[in-house]
């Protein structure tokens, strides 16, 4: 647009040139919403705050379009934390997690034997 | 943008980055609503040879929460596959592409639809063809005729097209990120002291989204599918009037590479990556630290960002990056009170009682979502690109149509226009109801400069910039 075009109003009324400070300072009430407010603060009033901080779980989609839960899937173990004892079992679109330290520990001995023997030794 | 590239994560994963969602009443239709999300931001149209095309990994989404809790009640999933039909070539294809089975075509998309709700998992169709990507007059010489090939019918009164579509948001994205320096306005900039910028002259803006593409997956329903009563409301109050719609994309969670890409391993359940409701909110509004969180996050849960929303950056920001033009803002800011009209327009939707004759309230869960009444009818003549502010209940944030010019509206919003409806006392400064990209005539420009191509029916995005006739170097 050509900058000299004027622009509608939130009011619907006449064009507001944007064109000088002074009118865009404007008289009160040119940038008042273009509908009546009916019922106001009483209809609308401001609802609770809470500023809290608190995070949940990232959702996870529940049902999946395409079934991927065939036999023969391949597993994907996941060990987020060695301490825990806990592995993130992936398969398909499905997630268990298994409890199992002995097996954690012969896992992280074989990724990390260096470190496993130090903490045999 | 809209919510194009909005996140620092998201915005390394272009197809599972929505940019838009729209939700309307079909004016040629008006029985039904037509949705429609948007992926892939700021396609080049010459993007070959690999040209753009939806995620194979992606579970995208079409959310549809119809009792106001900000939990999906119905959901519409896509999910494409990809084939080659020819691997001796290099080319996207070796000639004109005159059919979507046209053995020219070497790269080619389908994909599945599958609605879920209360009653179950329902697939409603598999293996239905994209289009092509619009390449040029050789390849694609009847580019809207494959359109129309690829528009598809899933149930009675439902249909479905997903493929590329011209950008249909428009922004002067320039502007905005150059510390707001909004081009009809930036002789009233403060230019932060800096001389010989060049600046200081209103200009008109420029539309920044201008001859760029995206994907679109666009569907058709009729209403009663979709409200929690199952009929078409006939009534503005009438109880689930008003329906809440958002887009999300998913993926696996675990991902390892093979030694070839067909060896790869995608498991693990879908988790959310994206999500979009109400476009500028996670662009405008959510600290960058928290936009990808965000992203993962289902509405249900975005009372947690009410603060946020409710003392939003930009309102502190417009009075000093113009200094002396929005006092009243100013004033309001500085008193630290919680922008309500903020909260009820993008989290609860505007109670009855506060704009006669409209409502798209939702309930006291806040949620990002767009809430659309379907017993507004479309407006057919007098439409207003400034929605609901302007006058027009059928537009933002009645949900979204493809010409509304939310940018203005929010930005108007932000600065202060909607306030008086929660506090009567509050004058609006007169900047606030002036604020413009610039890049519409006026509220009754439903084109936007740049996207003169919407379409008056489904799927109402235009055709798609060619890539032979838009070069990404122009």
């Amino acid at each position: 647009m050509s900058p000299s075009t004027g622009h509608e109003d939130a009011t619907g009324g006449a064009p507001v040139s944007p064109s000088r400070r002074s009118v865009l300072r404007g008289a009160a009430g040119v940038g008042a919403v273009g509908f009546a407010a009916a019922a106001g603060v009483g209809a609308l009033a401001a609802p609770a705050l809470a500023a809290d901080n608190h995070r949940t779980a990232k959702a996870e989609v529940p049902l999946t379009a395409r079934p991927a839960d065939a036999a023969g899937a391949p597993l994907v173990i996941y060990l987020r934390d060695g301490g825990s004892g806990e592995l993130d079992v992936f398969s398909g679109t499905s997630h268990a997690v298994v409890r199992d330290p002995a097996l954690v520990a012969r896992l992280t001995a074989a990724v990390r034997p260096s470190l496993a023997a130090q903490k045999r030794g | 943008m809209s919510s194009h590239r909005e996140a620092p994560e998201i915005s390394k994963d272009p197809v599972a980055d929505s940019t838009d969602v729209y939700a309307f009443v079909s004016p040629e239709n008006p029985d039904t609503v037509t949705l429609i999300a948007n992926y892939i931001p700021l396609e080049a149209p010459d993007g070959g040879p690999n040209f753009f095309e939806f995620g194979d990994g992606v579970l995208y989404a079409i959310n549809i929460d119809n009792d106001g809790d900000g939990v999906a009640d119905i959901t519409y999933q896509f999910q494409f596959t990809s084939d080659i039909t020819d691997n001796t070539t290099f080319l996207y294809n070796t000639g004109p592409i005159t059919s979507l089975t046209s053995p020219s075509w070497n790269r080619r998309q389908t994909y599945s639809v599958t609605r879920v709700d209360h009653t179950g998992t329902h697939v409603l169709g598999t293996g239905i063809p994209c289009p092509p990507c619009n390449i040029g007059p050789l390849s694609t010489p009847d580019f809207t005729g494959l359109v129309a090939d690829a528009i598809t019918t899933l149930t009675p009164g439902t249909t479905v097209l997903a493929g590329q579509r011209a950008e249909g948001f428009y922004v002067d994205l320039g502007a905005v990120f150059d510390l707001g320096d909004l081009r009809p306005f930036e002789q009233d900039h403060n230019t932060f002291g800096l001389s010989g910028t060049g600046l200081g002259q209103m200009a008109a803006g420029v539309n920044s989204t201008a001859g760029v593409n995206v994907h679109s997956i666009a569907i058709q329903v009729p209403i009663k599918e979709l409200t929690a009563s199952g009929k078409m409301p006939t009534s503005v109050t009438a109880p689930h009037a008003v329906l809440g719609v958002w887009t999300t994309a998913s993926r696996q969670k675990a991902h390892i590479l093979g030694s070839s890409p067909a060896e790869d391993v995608h498991s693990g359940p879908f988790t959310q990556v994206s999500r979009l409701g109400n476009p500028l909110v996670n662009e405008v509004l959510i600290p960058m630290s928290e936009k990808d969180y965000w992203n993962m996050q289902p509405p249900s849960e975005d009372k947690q960002f009410s603060f946020t929303i409710s003392h939003p950056e930009l309102a502190g920001l417009l009075p000093v990056l113009y200094p002396g033009v929005f006092p009243n803002l100013a004033t309001y800011v500085a008193g630290g009170t919680a922008r309500a009209d903020l909260l009820a327009i993008l989290l609860t939707g505007i109670p009855t009682g506060v704009v006669p004759g409209f409502q798209n309230y939702t309930g006291k869960v806040q949620a990002d979502m767009l809430r659309l009444n379907v017993a507004i009818p479309p407006t057919t003549t007098g439409a207003s690109n400034l929605g609901l502010i302007g006058g027009d209940p059928a537009g933002f944030p009645n949900g979204r149509r493809v010409f509304d010019d939310v940018v203005t509206i929010e930005l108007r919003a932000i600065a202060g226009v909607t306030l008086p409806l929660v506090d009567p006392s509050y004058m609006p400064d007169g900047a606030a109801g002036a604020i413009s990209m610039g890049l519409t005539s006026g509220a009754s420009d439903l084109t936007a400069m740049g996207t003169e191509n919407y379409l008056s029916e489904f799927p109402y995005l235009g055709t798609p910039y060619s890539g032979f006739a838009v070069p990404a170097a122009s």
